[in-house]
């Protein structure tokens, strides 16, 4: 299912907290769990050096990015199989339905991927009357609950278990009040089904590695493992920006990611592939496609800012720890890529304006940036992105001169020191409604606190 | 022009005056605590992932156990590198139906506690049945996955898995259930003094 797109962020990010509470409730305990794993993780390895090390290997992979697309390339078709290159969604779409037809496929099982969401694969193959079924676990639920993910590593952490129970009595006869593992089951049972009858598999990949071709993937339940083995087909949608120089390079990138993202020594099953089977393998796809996957990339490649978004891993470590990620969780971003990382990419991908106000959605606090496996500095970025819409006119022209004024005040600390005083004065058990300026801003807002003596004349004084 | 040269010609324009960064090096895994030796490495993440591990001293032992282990039950596939004569009399199965699977690893790695399973020895039995058992040289155990990665370069199949612990998921109400899609139970069965190759 299509999101609705960034542009309505602030009204759904309000909704959300108004009618559904729950979903703050099921996001944050999510969330922090998966943060205190990353920690107690980190702390077993030299976290410091390893970053440095993923931040620099995805520097030189992105600085040579031509050489390596090109290399991965020869390396996967030396081994059979058929490389694409797709610029947007419309071409990877074409591309899926040529290959659709040539191997006349009525049936698909898609591992999860968040590219194949930002291509909205799934739609175009309904579309053509092929069956898709997601069957990552989280995947699966929200399929049938026809939402998209919330969350790049748990899709469906808005849930709680009695949504689950709720929809699968409704669509599996399972009992009211099954146990989660009873759940489980039955939905292994019916996807195990789907599995074994599909005609094609889908999957994205976490990285690339371009001297051996190597398409590597994490997961933990297996569903990946079985929809890139178990169909006659493979197509894997892969972000240019996924591609490593060596095969060595996945170590780092496979243990890091896994750390950063569920805090494992690695994902429960790691699948690398090298091509179709061949006459020494007792079973696996007779066919592999990999498509590579441009979609708005190459346009983020050029801003010499902005690019350093594209080291991501998609370990999902700055949702979780982010303040205003978790009072909604991810529908609200209205974009593939939600929290920090989507505030970051979405003017990127999808372009400046599109993006708005994503870039805004957040206290620019830099827990993001601590929590990074590969250092992308996300506040500097978000800062980035927002005087650009500052300057290109894409923000409220309250909000603009609001800007100005401070930017003036700030410059002149006579007029600074006035402005704050005056600030004291301001009734703000009234929620500071009656401002020009500020009054907008607090609708949504509470209003700040203020100290009865200015910082300025604290910091004269000596802080006790 | 295609669509290849084309996201070519963009990379290429994006980054025609960036500077190059360098390769920072083969990645050296750093830790504030020394390694144990690799099979006592692997089998403390493997179990501490819900993994089980048996350690045999010899051939004849992992034999023995797994006639004992698959006696009565009801299907076993086997991989293409185990020998079908392990298995308990008229026990063999295709992997779509059996109870049990038995792989044989190409090695194992200490510092992630992973099997390490090629697809020549096949997928399907290392993923469908419901229990997965896993014959392991203790010799082929590598210390770190870089020098596993770099071992497996000399013989590159068409697709390997690496297998931390049985299946799982958190995805219902952030509870952890085992066996969502894989096996949900795995045993490794560690064999200390396997006999070199002829």
């Amino acid at each position: 299912m299509s999101a609705a797109g960034p542009g309505g962020y602030v009204e759904a990010a309000a909704q959300a907290i108004r009618e559904e509470p729950h979903v703050r409730a099921s996001v944050t305990a999510a969330t922090r769990t998966f943060d205190g794993n990353r920690r107690a993780a980190w702390a077993d390895i030299d976290a410091a050096a390893w970053r440095d090390w993923a931040r620099d290997a995805k520097r030189h992979a992105l600085t040579h990015l031509d050489r390596y697309l090109e290399e991965a390339e020869a390396r996967l078709e030396s081994h059979g199989a058929k490389v694409y290159w797709a610029e947007d969604d419309a071409e990877a779409n074409d591309i899926l339905r040529r290959i659709v037809e040539r191997h006349g496929v009525r049936r698909v099982v898609k591992a999860k991927s968040m590219l194949t969401e930002e291509l909205e694969v799934n739609r175009h193959l309904e579309a053509r009357g092929v069956q898709v079924r997601e069957t990552d676990l989280g995947e699966y639920i929200i399929q049938l609950l026809g939402q998209p993910p919330s969350h790049i590593v748990g899709p469906a952490i808005h849930l709680g278990l009695e949504d689950c129970r709720r929809l699968f009595a409704q669509r599996l006869g399972t009992p009211a009040d099954a146990s989660p593992e009873v759940l489980a089951a039955a939905a292994r049972a019916a996807l195990r089904a789907d599995f074994l009858a599909a005609d094609l598999g889908i999957s994205g990949a976490n990285f690339l590695a371009a001297d051996t071709g190597t398409l590597a993937l994490i997961e933990n339940e297996g569903n990946i493992r079985l929809s890139t083995s178990a169909p006659r087909v493979h197509v894997a949608f892969v972000g240019i920006e996924k591609v490593v120089p060596r095969l060595e390079d996945l170590s780092g990138f496979l243990q890091l990611t896994s750390r950063s993202a569920t805090g494992q020594p690695i994902g429960n099953y790691v699948s690398m592939i090298h091509g179709p089977r061949t006459p020494r393998d007792p079973d696996g796809p007779e066919a592999l496609y990999v498509v590579l996957v441009d979609n708005g990339r190459t346009r983020l490649l050029a801003d010499d800012t902005a690019w350093e978004a594209l080291r991501c891993v998609r370990c999902g470590a700055c949702l979780n720890i982010c303040p205003v990620y978790r009072q909604t969780g991810g529908h609200a971003y209205g974009f593939t890529y939600s929290g920090p990382i989507g505030a970051i990419l979405a003017p990127g991908l999808l372009g400046l304006r599109e993006g708005m106000p994503l870039p805004f959605a957040s206290s620019l606090c830099g827990a993001c940036t601590d929590v990074c496996p590969v250092r992308i500095p996300i506040p500097d970025i978000l800062l980035y992105w927002r005087e650009r819409a500052v300057e290109a006119g894409l923000t409220g022209r309250v909000e603009r001169a609001a800007m100005k004024a401070y930017g003036r005040a700030a410059t002149h600390p006579g007029a600074f020191a006035a402005a704050g005083s005056l600030l004291r004065f301001i009734p703000w058990e009234q929620g500071g409604r009656a401002l020009p300026v500020l009054g907008g801003w607090v609708e949504e807002r509470s209003g700040p606190e203020t100290s009865p003596v200015p910082f300025h004349t604290l910091w004269k004084r000596g802080i006790e | 022009m295609s669509a290849r040269e084309r996201i070519l010609a963009r990379i290429r324009d994006a980054l025609e005056d960036r500077p190059k960064a360098a390769h920072p090096g083969r990645f050296r895994g750093e830790r504030p605590t020394p390694p144990l030796p690799p099979a006592e490495g692997f089998a403390q993440l493997f179990t501490k992932a819900g993994g089980e591990v048996v350690r045999v001293p010899d051939e004849a032992g992992a034999a023995a156990w797994l006639r004992d282990f698959t006696t009565g039950v009801d299907g076993v596939s086997v991989g293409a590198g185990v020998d079908p004569g392990l298995v308990a009399a008229g026990a063999l199965a295709p992997p779509e139906s059996a109870e049990v699977g038995i792989s044989l690893a190409r090695g194992g790695v200490a510092e992630t506690g992973s099997l390490l399973l090629d697809s020549r020895d096949g997928r399907r039995t290392q993923l469908l049945p419901p229990t997965h058992v896993v014959v392991l040289d203790a010799a082929s155990i590598h210390a770190t996955l870089v020098e596993t990665l770099t071992d497996l370069r000399q013989d590159l199949p068409t697709a390997v898995g690496l297998h931390s612990g049985p299946s799982k998921s958190a995805d219902i109400g952030q509870i952890l259930v085992k066996g969502v899609h894989g096996p949900g139970r795995v045993i490794a069965l560690i064999v200390d003094a396997a006999p070199s190759p002829p």
